[in-house]
């Protein structure tokens, strides 16, 4: 797979996530390494988008934009991102009485009325004016960023570097060692989170050959949040892609249940 | 953010109401949704393609999410859009939506129920297959003819 692209028809399966479980995995591992795939995929995307604008728009729940601002306001994280209030200013010149008070009420009464409504016009061309400025820039400034970023992603000489977040709780890691001539495979975790009791961690081998994950063996972890698989029955002579982890219901499974919460590919000869 | 909210939540809630059916339920995914992008707006936002187009394939997405009851599937960093989706102003993004609609309307029949079952009802292509009882080539094949077809009437 790591060195034939993936045919388009699967591209949109897995962008729709209407793939299964285990066919994830081995487009997760090549999108990761192929530049070609994450554009046609961030293609598909843009298509799929067009499909979810097009739905009719209906409107929102009565409420829902103030239960919106509300738990804004309520998040303390958040409370220095305020935007600015949007501010009109009216810079139209107020008609002024004239000196000549000899004119008569009536066409001073019209002449307010006419500056009033000047007023109003000139206020909502204002908001359309600011509101369409607004969009224009956003708009602008989203498209050159996406192009900085198909820039970097599809240049050959990018460096890909996995980060994980530096929380003050780590995050699982798995090392598996396989011997495929002898079916032979040694797996040692750290850092699992703790599961239910009606629920288990399960070891897959997805065979190279694109056949279906094996079950290699059941685990929990220990207090610590380690646990080990060692020699697992599995049949011999079968090349393996890659290694994933998940988590079951206790008694195992048969096929991977998503999401696969580790993965990790083996590597290309000579790497 | 409340801007970007009344500019953007009409159409996130009603994508998420379009797969789940469930008012309550496309509330919450769009609050969410909004949530997340006031709590992390770089992260979120920036360098994604077009704004609302991102908007949309995350409401549809996280949605889905909350139709099969699991945990999100794809981090939003994943999610990247090319530059075609964008659309400048209101009127064309409303007239590209027109057509758009049309297109989805005049496409075969079993295209379109393909497209229904794996993008508003998160069917697998397995299941689209056990259920319309085609082979899982044909449902892979109309899916992928169905944006085909779509694109092309957009570059058009």
């Amino acid at each position: 797979m790591q060195d034939e692209h993936i045919p388009q028809e699967d591209l949109v399966l897995y962008a729709m996530q209407a793939m299964q479980a285990h066919e994830l995995a081995a487009v997760r591992l090549h999108l990761e390494q192929c530049a070609d795939c994450r554009r046609v995929l961030a293609e598909v995307n843009g298509d799929l988008a067009f499909v979810a604008m097009s739905v009719e728009q209906k409107p929102l729940p009565e409420g829902a934009r103030q239960r919106f601002v509300e738990r804004l306001a309520a998040d303390p994280s958040g409370a220095s991102k305020a935007g600015p209030t949007h501010v009109v200013s009216i810079k139209t010149k107020r008609p002024t009485r004239s000196a000549a008070v000899w004119i008569g009420w009536l066409a001073a009464a019209a002449s307010l009325l006419f500056a009033i409504s000047l007023e109003q016009r000139v206020r909502v061309l204002d908001d359309q004016l600011a509101q369409q400025r607004r969009a224009a820039e956003q708009q602008a400034t989203a498209n050159a960023r996406a192009q900085q970023v198909l820039a970097v992603l599809t240049a050959p000489s990018a460096k890909r570097v996995l980060l994980t977040a530096a929380k003050s709780k780590p995050e699982p890691t798995g090392r598996a060692v396989y011997l495929a001539e002898s079916g032979g495979l040694v797996f040692q975790a750290n850092d699992l989170r703790q599961l239910a009791e009606n629920k288990t961690y399960e070891l897959w081998v997805i065979p190279a050959d694109g056949t279906a994950p094996i079950p290699a063996g059941l685990f929990r972890p220990d207090a610590a949040g380690s646990a080990s698989v060692l020699l697992p029955p599995l049949p011999k002579g079968v090349p393996a892609k890659a290694f994933g982890v998940t988590i079951e219901k206790a008694e195992g499974s048969a096929t991977p249940t998503a999401p696969i919460i580790m993965v990790g590919a083996v590597p290309a000869a000579g790497e | 953010m409340t801007e970007l909210f009344d500019q953007y939540s009409g159409m996130v809630y009603s994508v998420a109401l379009r797969v789940l059916k469930d008012p309550g339920q496309a509330e919450d995914v769009m609050q969410e949704i909004f949530f997340q992008v006031w709590r992390n707006p770089d992260a979120f936002v920036a360098g994604r393609g077009s704004l609302g187009a991102w908007l949309a394939v995350m409401a549809r997405n996280r949605a889905i999410d909350a139709l099969r009851r699991r945990r999100p599937t794809d981090p939003v960093e994943d999610v990247v859009l090319a530059s075609s989706s964008d659309l400048g102003s209101e009127i064309e993004r409303n007239r590209m939506m027109e057509r758009v609609r049309e297109v989805l309307r005049n496409l075969p029949m079993e295209q379109q129920t393909s497209v229904e079952l794996a993008f508003f009802e998160g069917l697998t292509h397995s299941e689209i297959a056990a259920k319309t009882g085609d082979p899982l080539g044909t449902v892979k094949t109309r899916i992928r003819s169905a944006l085909i077809t779509l694109r092309k009437a957009i570059t058009a």
